[in-house]
């Protein structure tokens, strides 16, 4: 079975289907993400929650934004360094009360909040508050004489907008190298409606997507492989309590199973996490290919060469292991991908029933494509199209895979 | 026949009664009273509330009233003043108005383009509705009901100025339910028909694979004839089957489209439980729903054996 296993007849079917070769690599291209996202760090969950930019903005490759638009984002940008000043202008408050300070002091206290309050890679200028406070009331000058009438797409008005974004750039600084790519992927599909940025939570739910499915599709596939092939071969009492333990299970319908787990896991420890989805999933999951691995084994129990293997005096668990199940891996890859498909669409749906992951305990495409909905309603589709576009390549993916999988390990179709 | 259908009974019950033991106990692992009242409640509260619902009694006394009971009597914690009866049969209603018209329009469309794919298999026409139906799965469901509402109702209230599709929200009666259910109807239809036309073109690709009819085409029967009036009755077993399997579905309802279109049904009213933490509706509501689902799995069995005699003596 594994020797020359490129030279069985279904693996060079399975590799004639390009469509099907296609969606490998692209399965491929998600589990190398997820590796590096999560197994290398390249996407701590706290980059998740940071502010990076003004509330639901789009990125810069969709083309040049409204004057309106524009003047509301550099607004974000000076009201920010603002709220910094006035916190440190509080700080000293608080500090002359307390009797004084040095000035090595302040600007030690002034750089600490400037940093507390830069947008992720993008950090703002050195200058002492005094001067920031200059630039910031220019802006603001040029800002109120915008807002006091509508913004109208005239050459002055176009010139003070430029003004006041030449402002707003000066009082950060530009981030280069290492910075300047991780601040280009930051904004790259923009923000969302808190200001955090899409592409960085995008990647973080593909590692959160494929761990969903990998540990839910194989630990399903698993138990339901075992459990299936221990009640086709052994028969018996084995059989009888393993198919009456399936029925039960099968006999509750899924998703009144799924919130049912769910609300088991209100109030411990793990409430929240993953760990309450994972459970729920595998509880249903397993059922299928335990059912199909089963009427498998039947079959295959009754072949020469298991009877071989008997009359040999081989252990009846070696001939399950090792002569058995091995010829029912098609069975458990087709099962594998359809699962991993479900458990996927499976967390959006729990997801936004705030049955799943919750907010603060990273991100996922359930939360991201919930949280979209007012982003829709005002016409900002960047979240909810890249979350729903991810997650299309990946279940399209799967699907493509699961049907040449069907394809080529059935000996009907030639 | 009746012996068939006295042993298929007879095979549930005990079914029946572990799931019925397995819903009880996974609602106490953690203490329903402390998760609803919260960690600071008085613990004087707490022993009425346990009292009062039964749970300082034994387990086994607290099982057997519950299958004799089903604690339809029961007063809900989150809405105080209606019995978890009284919520099962205010809710069935809306419910079902949306999953049956769902279930049978889905069926109906998903039969004939399935038909149609089997009909010009291995053609352009079967090759984009595959493709089609594998992009619909591909998508989720949330997102079908967000742009759904978006575009469905939204946005079409504001370009044609007419209230057609209600953004949310539910009435009773036949003359509310066009304003109210049909946009979510044909949101869950859309839905569904990805899966279910691959399903019903299997089972045709499958069934004009079988001798009979080579032997009808032989004969001179003409294609449509022999697909149409042959073939279909044949296919009925699979297809009734599949009918029935989504039938318990049509009681639990559909649990997203109703939280997300506001409409009162059972699986809203389950969700709405689960997060208030209302220990008696999620009891009594999941236990009706196994019992229900359980049936239909029993009348499905005994369908089957009608439609097809040879099951019965396997």
């Amino acid at each position: 079975m594994i020797r020359r296993w490129w030279k069985r007849r279904d693996v060079r079917k399975f590799l004639a289907n390009k469509l099907a070769v296609i969606s490998l690599l692209l399965v491929g291209i998600y589990v190398l993400t997820a590796v590096l996202v999560s197994g290398f760090g390249f996407v701590p969950r706290e980059d998740c929650f940071r502010i990076v930019g003004p509330k639901s903005s789009a990125p810069a490759f969709a083309g040049a934004s409204g004057l309106e638009e524009r003047v509301r984002q550099a607004e974000f940008y000076v009201d920010r360094v603002q709220n910094g000043l006035e916190q440190h202008e509080k700080w000293r408050k608080r500090e002359r009360r307390k009797g004084g300070f040095t000035e090595e002091q302040e600007s030690e206290a002034l750089e600490t909040l400037l940093n507390d309050i830069a947008l992720g890679e993008l950090r703002i200028v050195e200058k002492s508050a005094d001067e920031l406070q200059e630039s910031l009331d220019e802006a603001w000058d040029i800002y109120d004489e915008l807002e006091a009438e509508e913004i109208k797409d005239t050459p002055e008005t176009f010139e003070q907008v430029e003004k006041l974004e030449a402002i707003a750039a000066g009082l950060y600084q530009t981030p280069t190298g290492r910075d300047g790519m991780r601040r280009n992927i930051e904004t790259f599909l923009g923000t969302d409606n808190q200001g955090r940025s899409i592409f960085i939570r995008a990647l973080y739910s593909i590692a959160v997507a494929m761990k969903v499915g990998i540990v839910v599709g194989l630990i399903s596939v698993i138990i339901g492989s075992i459990l299936g092939g221990a009640a086709g071969y052994f028969g018996g009492i084995v059989d009888t309590l393993i198919t009456w333990l399936f029925t039960t299970f099968s006999s509750i319908p899924s998703l009144v199973m799924l919130v049912l787990l769910a609300y088991m896991f209100t109030g411990s420890q793990f409430e929240g996490t993953l760990v309450p989805l994972y459970i729920a999933f595998i509880a249903t999951y397993w059922i299928g290919p335990c059912r199909q691995i089963r009427g498998e084994t039947l079959k295959i129990k009754q072949l020469e060469y298991v009877q071989a293997a008997q009359a040999l005096g081989l252990n009846r668990f070696t001939i399950l292991l090792r002569h058995i199940l091995p010829n029912a891996v098609h069975l458990m890859l087709i099962n594998f991908s359809l699962l991993f498909i479900g458990a996927i669409k499976g967390e959006v749906i729990l997801t936004y029933l705030g049955l799943g992951l919750k907010p603060g305990a990273g991100t996922s495409w359930g939360i991201m494509i919930s949280q979209s909905r007012p982003e829709v309603i005002q016409g900002f589709f960047w979240q909810i199209g890249t979350a729903t576009f991810l997650m299309f390549i990946l279940v399209l993916a799967f699907n493509i895979l699961s049907d040449a999988l069907q394809d080529a390990f059935d000996p009907k179709s030639l | 026949m009746f012996a068939y259908t006295i042993r298929k009974l007879a095979y549930n019950v005990p079914v029946f009664l572990t799931i019925i033991l397995l819903v009880m106990l996974a609602l106490r692992v953690n203490d329903p009273v402390y998760s609803f009242l919260g960690k600071n409640a008085k613990p004087e509260d707490v022993i009425k509330k346990r009292e009062q619902i039964g749970l300082d009694q034994p387990f086994p006394i607290q099982y057997g009233t519950f299958l004799t009971t089903f604690d339809m009597k029961t007063e809900s914690w989150g809405q105080p003043g209606s019995t978890v009866g009284e919520m099962l049969s205010d809710s069935v209603w809306p419910s079902l108005s949306i999953t049956l018209p769902t279930l049978l329009l889905t069926t109906a469309i998903s039969m004939v383009i399935g038909l149609i794919s089997a009909f010009f298999r291995g053609t352009w026409i079967d090759r984009s509705l595959v493709f089609f139906a594998v992009l619909g799965m591909s998508v989720s469901f949330l997102v079908y009901i967000i742009f759904g509402q978006y575009y469905g109702a939204y946005r079409l209230n504001e370009a044609t100025g007419l209230n057609l599709f209600a953004i949310s929200g539910y009435e009773s009666g036949p003359q509310n339910w066009f304003h109210y259910c049909c946009l979510p109807v044909l949101i869950g239809v859309i839905v569904g028909m990805g899966y279910d036309t691959r399903f019903y073109r299997a089972v045709m690709v499958e069934e004009s694979q079988k001798e009979y009819i080579t032997t009808a085409l032989a004969k001179g029967a003409s294609k449509s004839k022999v697909m149409f009036a042959h073939m279909l009755k044949n296919a009925m077993i699979p297809i009734i089957t599949r009918i029935a399997i989504s039938l318990p579905f049509l009681i639990a309802g559909s649990i997203l489209l109703e939280t997300f279109f506001g409409i009162p049904g059972m699986g809203r009213t389950l969700i709405t439980a689960v997060r208030a933490k209302d220990f008696p509706v999620v009891q009594g509501f999941t236990a009706i729903f196994a019992g229900i689902y359980i049936l239909t799995i029993i009348l499905t069995d005994i369908l089957y054996a009608l439609v097809d005699p040879r099951v019965r003596l396997s």
